[in-house]
């Protein structure tokens, strides 16, 4: 059973279509990079899987729960037991790493030992466990980029969606964290919504591609598919 | 100022500290100013943060309206809010009427003292705190807010999240709430209640002892020095932290089932706080006759206040711009001192300020200043430049500084830069600052009442007077003419520019 499916949604800002008819599936445990140019539609697929926006029209499912339906949320961000790593990577500048880490598995009701034990395996993982009590401000660009994400992975959601979060960082550095993200996939086998418009980006990270224009699902591929074929169509993106 | 506290007939001498010191009245006056700031600054934050949340976080009905209504005693002095109190709860006031008389009678002998001081002063400045945290919760990152939804309930997100963002905000607006209530006097001297500004003010007024008044003024100047010194280093890189986020991107909770009940709520307490202590100024102010016979008696000051206001807040806007530009760009060395200057002159009562004015022009040299008007416009300079300043500086923040760049790459010079880019870019903070600084002139009553010279009283001062003698009726109407005078050119101003706005979308 696919753990999300979008079906036949809409949605419009101010009269100005962001998402038009927009279905997608996804399997769980898949790697699911969305491509397109700026302005198409990606991010407010991300949005509205995680419940800050409702669709003007459709269904969203999770799981096999209907989360949205024809302009009305049903299940609130926090009931979705989905994680997100944001473009701009939203740590609360006011709580250290660990207090980023705790806020939300206090507000999940998780008691203290396992809160501990979870926050510390998670900043092992990303290899943070020595900055517990740094603030974010204290941290460079990659550390904060690792603590982003260890903060979406220790709830342990359902999902992780990411909003084209490596893309303020430089090659280097965002080459060695999608390998690090690979890794962690690998070990701990959650879902994956990878947003990007670069098109090197989404096929190492996806199994499979959604590109998306003008609100439109317009292909989806295996990487594979993508990356051998349809050259013309991956340079319109980059141009635009 | 300073300098004449420690003189006694031209020579050097601590007699009007000692007096001060000797008498234990100042312990008594010290202890009654921290009571009544302190309380006032708690009470004030206490209701001042949930509403600033609630009309900016939540898709409450009406909310904006909310928002103009329970700023409206921030608007006018505050004394005219202690006359209206007093009228509310007067043997046959609009309290005894709904409330029962015991109970009015009850509330009116508390009124004079320190519950009705905090009561009065709470619902004027508690403004200043909601709309503290109604501004500051626009400058957080909403993105910073969804992330916690992601695992938490809205209530969690906002005390876990949203206020500890905006804290350093909250505690600036609460620390200048203290040090408004720490230099107000009209208020304490109508309810009654001794404390410094009353005392110094006293001195000054009845007793005539410039020494005495200065010494009386100077813990209060202390006191300002010490908390502004505290909020200097403890929350003013963290405010500075705060940068306006897009309008149209605030992250708002949704009421659902508590919206009737809170809609309930704020409705009954901006009745009780607001609506009924100027319902009672009309109804004690009773038919048009006591408004005609009121402008009789006020037109001339009505007619110099709203001048002097209209003068003061155009030159204010054009300093404040000045000194705005100079703490936004840093472009001086001397821009800290600028910026710490004008705060502590804003912060400073406007009784003392009033004396040092006096003590810096009362000289045959500088007569045509001190003895004509200009010496209040010199006074509204002195204390509300931080006002205009302030309000450029956030308007200068949301111009992105490549624009003067590129400006002065196509080779514009400063003064060009300066007129064809900046100024169309900050034209709606400077608009909004004219405004605030035209409340501020037009309700001014500290330095008025110490510098005006003989026949140039304002209304505010005019009021003040008729108080001691004037019939209820009378001061009640000369009320609300003074709120008419503050409130229907802001209506305009604010009509003109919502068409504006709207021109400008089109």
């Amino acid at each position: 059973m696919a753990l999300i499916v979008f079906n036949s949604v809409c949605k419009a800002y101010s009269g100005q279509t962001a998402l038009h008819d927009f279905s997608l599936s996804v399997e769980p445990g898949q790697r699911v990079a969305i491509l397109g140019p700026s302005g198409c539609g990606k991010t407010t697929v991300l949005r509205l899987l995680a419940g800050f926006i409702a669709p003007d029209a459709g269904t969203i499912s999770i799981d096999g729960q209907t989360v949205a339906n024809n302009g009305e949320i049903l299940q609130q961000p926090e009931q979705r037991h989905v994680g997100m790593m944001f473009q701009d990577l939203a740590l609360w500048p006011h709580l250290t790493v660990a207090g980023n880490l705790e806020f939300g598995l206090r507000a999940q009701g998780i008691s203290k030992a396992e809160r501990t034990q979870r926050i510390n395996e998670i900043l092992e993982l990303v290899e943070m466990d020595t900055y517990l009590h740094t603030r974010p401000a204290q941290l460079s660009g990659g550390q904060q980029q690792r603590v982003a994400l260890a903060r979406a992975l220790v709830l342990q959601p359902k999902a992780l969606l990411m909003d084209e979060p490596l893309s303020n960082l430089d090659e280097e550095l965002n080459r060695r964290l999608r390998q690090e993200l690979l890794r962690l996939h690998a070990q701990l086998g959650f879902t994956l919504l990878y947003v990007t418009h670069d098109r090197a980006e989404a096929t190492e990270i996806g199994t499979n591609i959604v590109c998306m224009r003008q609100g439109r699902v317009e292909r989806i591929a295996s990487a594979k598919e993508f990356s051998t074929g349809q050259q013309a169509d991956i340079h319109r993106y980059e141009l635009e | 100022m300073f300098a004449r506290s420690l003189t006694v007939n031209g020579a050097f001498s601590l007699e009007n500290y000692q007096h001060l010191l000797e008498t234990g009245r100042s312990w008594h006056l010290l202890t009654n100013s921290l009571a009544l700031a302190l309380a006032t600054a708690l009470i004030s934050t206490l209701v001042g943060l949930p509403l600033g949340l609630l009309f900016a976080k939540t898709d409450l009905p009406l909310r904006r309206v909310f928002v103009l209504l329970f700023a409206l005693p921030l608007v006018i002095p505050p004394y005219i809010t202690a006359v209206s109190w007093v009228d509310t709860l007067a043997p046959h006031g609009l309290a005894s009427r709904f409330f029962g008389e015991a109970t009015a009678q009850v509330a009116s002998r508390l009124l004079f003292g320190l519950p009705g001081c905090v009561l009065v002063l709470t619902t004027t400045f508690m403004p200043v705190v909601m709309l503290a945290t109604i501004t500051f919760v626009r400058t957080i990152n909403p993105r910073l807010e969804e992330a916690a939804r992601l695992s938490a309930r809205p209530l969690r997100v906002l005390s876990g999240i949203t206020v500890p963002l905006i804290w350093p905000g909250v505690l600036l607006a609460a620390t200048l709430v203290f040090l408004l209530a720490l230099g107000e006097f009209g208020v304490p001297t109508f309810l009654r209640y001794p404390v410094f500004a009353v005392e110094s003010f006293t001195q000054f007024t009845i007793s005539y002892n410039f020494g005495a008044a200065t010494a009386a003024a100077v813990p209060l100047a202390l006191l300002t020095f010490l908390i502004l010194g505290i909020e200097w280093f403890a929350l003013r890189e963290r405010i500075r932290a705060l940068r306006p986020a897009r309008d149209d991107d605030t992250y708002l909770v949704p009421s659902r089932s508590y919206r009737v009940p809170l809609f309930a709520l704020v409705s009954i307490l901006c009745a009780l706080v607001v609506m009924m202590p100027l319902l009672s100024l009309l109804v004690q102010a009773g038919s048009a006759q006591s408004y005609v016979h009121a402008f009789r008696v006020v037109n001339d000051s009505l007619m110099r206040s709203i001048f002097l206001a209209a003068v003061g807040a155009t030159a204010l806007t054009v300093l404040g711009f000045f000194v705005g530009y100079l703490i936004h760009t840093r472009a001086l060395s001397i821009w800290r001192a600028v910026d710490a200057g004008t705060v502590l002159l804003f912060a400073l009562p406007g009784t003392v300020i009033g004396m040092g004015l006096i003590a810096l022009w009362n000289r045959p040299m500088t007569n045509f200043i001190y003895a004509t008007p200009l010496i209040i416009l010199f006074g509204y300079l002195a204390q509300y430049t931080a006002l205009t300043g302030r309000v450029t500086v956030a308007g200068l923040g949301l111009v992105p500084a490549s624009m003067e760049e590129a400006a002065a790459s196509a080779g514009a010079s400063w003064m060009r830069r300066l007129g064809l880019i900046v100024l169309p870019l900050v034209t709606h903070a400077l608009i909004t600052g004219w405004l605030i600084a035209y409340i501020f002139c037009l309700r001014d009553t500290g330095i008025s009442m110490l510098v005006y010279p003989p026949g140039y009283d304002t209304l505010p001062v005019r009021i003040f007077t008729l108080m001691a003698n004037g019939a209820p009726s009378l001061i009640a109407a000369a009320c609300v003419l003074m709120i008419a005078a503050t409130v229907l050119p802001l209506l305009g101003v604010a009509a003109l520019m919502r068409t504006q706005r709207r021109r400008s979308w089109r």
